[in-house]
């Protein structure tokens, strides 16, 4: 029983998930059957199941609201902007009674007051449609069109109490002799026209349903097992490789150690493969999280008066399970700024030769190892000389300061904790406690954000994040005799200095690369293991990373080389303080610690002035 | 007289609901149950033969649970399966139309184990007193 009643709760909450930017495309597009008649299904299918389930207020909230979809669908009402506030609170109620089922917080939720609204909503359209074309709808005439149907359902209804017969020989009459049903003539000729020429089509689309059917249900913490035992696999065939490596220099004669060396490197491969195979257990699309928004805009534009559209495109791109959990509210955040800040009022954009209608484009799409998803709106842009002001008035960072800064790092500084450009705080972007969460946010799921904006023809958000976060591959560099592990994804490339080719500028460890000037920072000092600088080198290592449009160097004393490491969450760290970012056992069966980059990123060029 | 043996396709698009025909189908006994999640699936499946007794849905994308029970009964290798839909108390209007079609019975949502039992074996009785 608990496990249908869960099954019950995804499988509720997936269908919600699914209608509910259909009522937006609705608002858009008028009445559209199709879309009506998948509203009203899913409504209709979710009380079916709760009243197995004995879920009374869900059964009532849908019911109230299939009551609307119903008519809507059978073209006895128009939709209109209070009926469809009126379904949205219901899918709304219905999400929050899932959750609470979910949550087993038993806590009931009052559901009357949304029904009766339910009610009243239908109500008052159906009586301006009724007073608009009345004869049209003149209730009179289906009731004695349904007349016949309730001559036979009557009986059934009081079945337990006898009138079986009756019953039966309404029913087995029907059968038999279809002809003599009053209403039912023209039904049975359809029937059979129907029944000579569809099957065939019709199997043709059941074979691609049945493509599509072979899915099995598999409760999260199974996958997560799997992915562990296989994160596990990967950790022993990094051993095993490095055992093979040194019977295959030690004892390279022996044929046995050959053999070794080339069933390690079938397991490398099966290895490998399984890891991808288990990864993408875990992948779900995007279109998960980007569903909702479609009414997260249309609420939000209509609370600041604004006409905004959204377009979304490659929402079936795959990402893992932890992005799609996480990505939700950076998102949020910037399609709320979006609207707020930067699409201007109607007549705004009229007089700057704009649309009337802002526009926001968001996009999802795979670039090499890294998901993309860009937010891309055609307002006014950022003005760059309002943010520097701005920064300066609030005690950021000195007057000196904005006015050495690039265009690119003026634009950083709405990240910065506590900035807000709006003078009063709206309800809709909050007190300016957002876009530095946003790239929190971002940065726990390993990725970057990027900003470009151009004055009136918009801001365009590029978040970039690692398509699978539990296994990476990593740079092993050695400080200090330890070891630490860096993912590889944000390195561009590594370098082995001389001494005096690092310069220093202000008290800033510089290089110079390929003409470009870039910061470099000891890994050593960085972590606290010891002061910047050990003077008694004669050569450094440089791993150059760049995350987003920044660059710089991190020195060490020796790269070590590239490894598979599947990270392991060190519960209790502060990762944001100490640049790490998990834990890894190395195929020496040592534990090493992975870094931050983005973190060190992060805090480093925050300070940073070159 | 119930043939346990006997393989009953489940027809519903909503996952939990052909679960719980299937739990309430196992608490009756029986065990040969198949799945489909529309009549398009639900049809293909038959045509593959064996079965015995059908519960449909009737709402349902690609092709519903009265279009299914028409091209059953216009098949004829389909047309003497017998079929128990399953409606929700608004589509009672519409039992009608699927009697006339040629439904052998129906069910309301949400019914128990034991109105699930008497709707089959009255569908049997009749059956076996039509032969």
């Amino acid at each position: 029983m608990e496990e249908i009643i869960q099954e019950f709760i995804t499988e509720a909450e997936e269908s919600l998930e699914k209608i509910e930017p259909r009522f937006v495309e609705l608002e858009q597009q008028g009445q559209n059957t199709d879309l009506l008649n998948e509203i009203f299904r899913s409504m209709h299918t979710i009380k079916g199941a709760a009243g197995f389930l004995g879920f009374q207020s869900i059964v009532d909230v849908a019911h109230a609201s299939e009551n609307i979809m119903k008519r809507l669908r059978d073209g006895e009402i128009d939709l209109s902007k209070p009926l469809m506030d009126a379904i949205l609170k219901s899918i709304d109620m219905l999400r929050l009674l899932l959750g609470h089922l979910n949550e087993k917080d038993g806590v009931e939720e009052n559901v009357a007051p949304l029904v009766q609204e339910l009610g009243n909503a239908l109500k008052a359209t159906m009586s301006r449609t009724a007073t608009g074309d009345a004869p049209l709808q003149n209730p009179a005439a289906p009731a004695a069109a349904v007349m016949p149907a309730a001559q036979i359902t009557e009986p059934v209804k009081t079945e337990e109490d006898g009138p079986e017969e009756e019953e039966e020989s309404h029913m087995s009459g029907a059968v038999q002799k279809p002809a003599e049903a009053p209403a039912g003539a023209p039904e049975i000729s359809a029937v059979s026209g129907v029944g000579e020429h569809k099957p065939n089509e019709i199997i043709q689309t059941a074979k691609d349903n049945i493509q599509k059917a072979q899915n099995l249900r598999v409760d999260v913490s199974r996958i997560d097992k799997v992915m562990d035992l296989a994160g596990e696999v990967v950790l022993v065939r990094n051993r095993l490789l490095n055992i093979s490596n040194y019977f295959d220099m030690k004892y390279s004669e022996d044929p046995m150690s050959e053999i070794l060396t080339e069933s390690v490197s079938f397991l490398d491969r099966i290895t490998s493969d399984m890891q991808l195979a288990v990864m993408k257990m875990r992948m779900q699309p995007i279109q998960k999280v980007l569903s909702k928004f479609p009414r997260l805009v249309r609420d939000m534009s209509a609370a600041v008066n604004k006409e905004v559209e959204l377009q979304i495109s490659g929402e079936g791109t795959e990402v893992d399970k932890t992005v799609i959990e996480n990505i939700g509210d950076p998102l949020t955040h910037i399609l709320r700024n979006s609207i707020d800040h930067g699409i201007e009022s109607a007549e705004e954009r009229v007089s700057k030769g704009k649309p009337a209608k802002g526009r926001i484009i968001i996009s999802t799409y795979q670039k090499g190892t890294q998901i993309v998803i860009e937010i891309m709106d055609d307002g006014k842009g950022i003005d760059l000389e309002k943010l520097k002001m701005k920064a300066v008035e609030k005690g950021l960072m000195t007057e000196e300061e904005t006015r050495k800064m690039s265009d690119k790092d003026a634009i950083d500084i709405i990240f910065l904790p506590g900035f807000s450009t709006k003078e009063v705080a709206t309800e809709l972007s909050g007190r300016g406690v957002g876009m530095d969460v946003v790239k929190t946010n971002i940065s726990i799921l390993n990725g970057y954000v990027e900003v470009s904006t151009v004055k009136d023809a918009g801001t365009t958000f590029k978040i970039s994040i690692p398509l699978t976060l539990a296994i990476i591959q990593a740079l092993m560099v050695e400080v200090d005799g330890a070891k630490y592990a860096i993912p590889l994804s944000p390195i561009e490339e590594t370098l082995k200095v001389m001494k005096k080719e690092i310069n220093n500028v202000t008290g800033q460890n510089v290089i110079v690369i390929r003409d470009k000037v870039c910061p470099l920072f000891d890994l050593n000092s960085i972590l606290g293991l010891g002061l910047n600088g050990h003077d008694d080198f004669e050569y450094k290592y440089l791993i150059v990373i760049s995350m987003g449009d920044r660059k710089f160097c991190l020195a060490v004393d020796r790269l070590v080389g590239q490894e598979e490491v599947v990270i392991k969450t060190l519960n209790g760290l502060d990762s944001t303080s100490s640049y790490v970012l998990g834990a890894t056992i190395t195929g020496d069966g040592k534990v090493v610690f992975i870094l931050d980059v983005a973190g060190i990123s992060r805090n480093l060029l925050g300070l940073s002035k070159v | 007289m119930s043939d346990f043996k006997m393989k009953i396709l489940v027809v519903d698009d909503f996952s939990t609901m052909r679960r719980i025909v299937k739990n309430l189908l196992r608490q009756l006994g029986y065990e040969n149950i198949e799945e489909a999640e529309d009549g398009a699936q639900a049809f293909t499946k038959l045509k593959q033969g064996g079965f015995g007794f059908v519960v449909s849905d009737w709402n349902m994308p690609n092709m519903d649970g009265l279009e299914l029970l028409k091209n059953v009964r216009s098949d004829p290798e389909l047309k003497d399966i017998p079929i128990l839909m399953v409606t929700a108390e608004a589509e009672k209007e519409k039992v009608i139309t699927a009697i006339q079609a040629g439904v052998n019975n129906y069910v309301v949502k949400p019914f128990t184990g034991e109105i699930l039992k008497e709707k089959m074996d009255k569908i049997f009785e009749r059956l076996q007193a039509q032969r």
